[in-house]
């Protein structure tokens, strides 16, 4: 029989499970003999087939019987205790499991930090139910004298984009005259921009005055509160 | 022991243990060919589940005539893999089933080394490596075959396929996965 490799490769499986005919088995034998390339074949890939079937069968889970069986027939009073206390200890076992308990874990521990009193720094006296109330009210007050503060920085800020944004565009050669002054900025309403305490610039007379309020303010809530 | 059979027609008649013993039976058989599919514990475990979860809904459906039951449930389980396997892909996470803790899976026998039992460890976890480059449906082929042990017409029935195809695939499975062996370096004695 003239045999050649594509033979080989395509009656490679029938070779190995028996399933070939004597003449045709006789003849692949011969060519793999003689073909290198062929012989390595057969034989890399008999050791393989070998190797898979004498691997043991996977083993499943010792629960998955019982979770099986819960989804299926429901709850059974007949279920030993141990056994449903296996199955909840062998899931909570699980990857997903242990990755859930971690972020949660990495959570509570960002929170703790960031709004935990430092432990030591803590003394006996402050343990004491007046000093707690007393400390709790104090960071109360100041987180809200911080918020305010934040607020009105925004607010600042804010009002500073908006002059700058209502300022017209300098002109190319400006003509003399008050009116076409580039730098004099007219307040949209005079009756809003009366003069203040405090009030240095006249362009930014409100802004001045409502950050110099601010700050005071601030930093009353801040001195009362220390 | 009672044919697969004759437990089937039991629990058709609301018998709670028959059910039982026919979970008892297959489970490991189901949970292996999902685990050699997917490499992945966690994946197997609810694939698994999920089987059994079918075929007790379907039980009615299982005729004797047609084939063994064994048959009919590895179709099912083929069906929920395939399944599985599409939902992976659209979810661009099918290249990642590699599992991060091989399987101890060897034979406890008393005669066994504790070096044989690592060398099978190792090779085990080797070759679901492997099969995890395999395509799809060269896997199954190679898994229903060489691990699963069955029969070709059987493989047929899973598959729904002709015996051509499923030699084809069978083969051209067994020569891929030797040759990925062998580029990951490793020669089975």
């Amino acid at each position: 029989m003239d045999w050649n490799c594509a033979f080989t490769e395509e009656r490679l499986s029938d070779f190995l499970d028996g399933a070939l005919a004597p003449a045709e088995r006789a003849a692949l034998s011969a060519h793999a003999a003689q073909c290198e390339g062929c012989g390595q074949t057969v034989a890399r890939v008999g050791a393989m087939v070998r190797g898979l079937r004498e691997l043991a069968p996977v083993e499943e889970p010792p629960y998955l019987v019982a979770k099986i069986l819960r989804g299926t027939l429901g709850a059974r009073a007949s279920e030993r205790t141990w056994e449903r206390w296996l199955g909840w200890l062998l899931e909570i076992g699980q990857p997903r499991f242990a990755m859930g308990v971690a972020t949660v874990a990495v959570c509570l521990a960002i929170v703790l930090h960031v709004a935990a009193p430092r432990m030591k720094n803590v003394k006996a006296a402050d343990l004491h139910p007046v000093n707690v109330l007393r400390a709790t009210n104090r960071q109360a007050h100041l987180t809200y004298a911080r918020g305010v503060k934040f607020v009105n920085d925004l607010r600042v800020v804010y009002e500073i984009q908006s002059r700058f944004a209502s300022q017209p565009e300098p002109a190319a050669s400006p003509a003399p005259g008050p009116e076409s002054n580039p730098t004099t900025v007219e307040p949209r309403d005079r009756s809003q921009s009366r003069p203040r305490p405090g009030n240095r610039d006249s362009r930014f007379g409100d802004l001045v005055v409502t950050t110099s309020h601010s700050e005071r303010m601030s930093n009353t809530w801040t001195r009362s509160l220390s | 022991m009672e044919p697969d059979a004759q437990l089937v027609q039991l629990c058709l008649r609301g018998d709670g243990p028959a059910w039982e013993e026919l979970v008892r039976r297959h489970a490991r058989r189901v949970y292996g060919l999902c685990y050699r599919f997917t490499g992945n514990r966690a994946s197997a475990e609810d694939l698994s589940q999920e089987v059994f979860l079918r075929v007790y809904r379907t039980l009615a459906s299982y005729q004797s005539g047609q084939g063994a039951f064994s048959t009919w449930l590895t179709s099912v389980s083929r069906n929920l893999l395939i399944d599985h396997y599409r939902r992976m892909r659209r979810d661009r996470l099918t290249d990642s089933i590699e599992d991060a803790m091989p399987h101890l899976e060897a034979k406890h026998s008393p005669g066994r080394t504790p070096e044989s039992l690592a060398q099978a460890s190792e090779l085990s976890a080797q070759l679901q490596q492997g099969l995890a480059r395999l395509s799809p449906e060269l896997r199954e082929a190679v898994i229903l075959r060489d691990l699963q042990g069955l029969e070709y017409n059987e493989i047929q029935v899973v598959l729904q396929v002709p015996e051509g195809t499923v030699k084809s695939r069978i083969n051209r499975g067994r020569i891929e996965l030797a040759r990925i062996l062998d580029q990951m370096g490793m020669r089975p004695a």
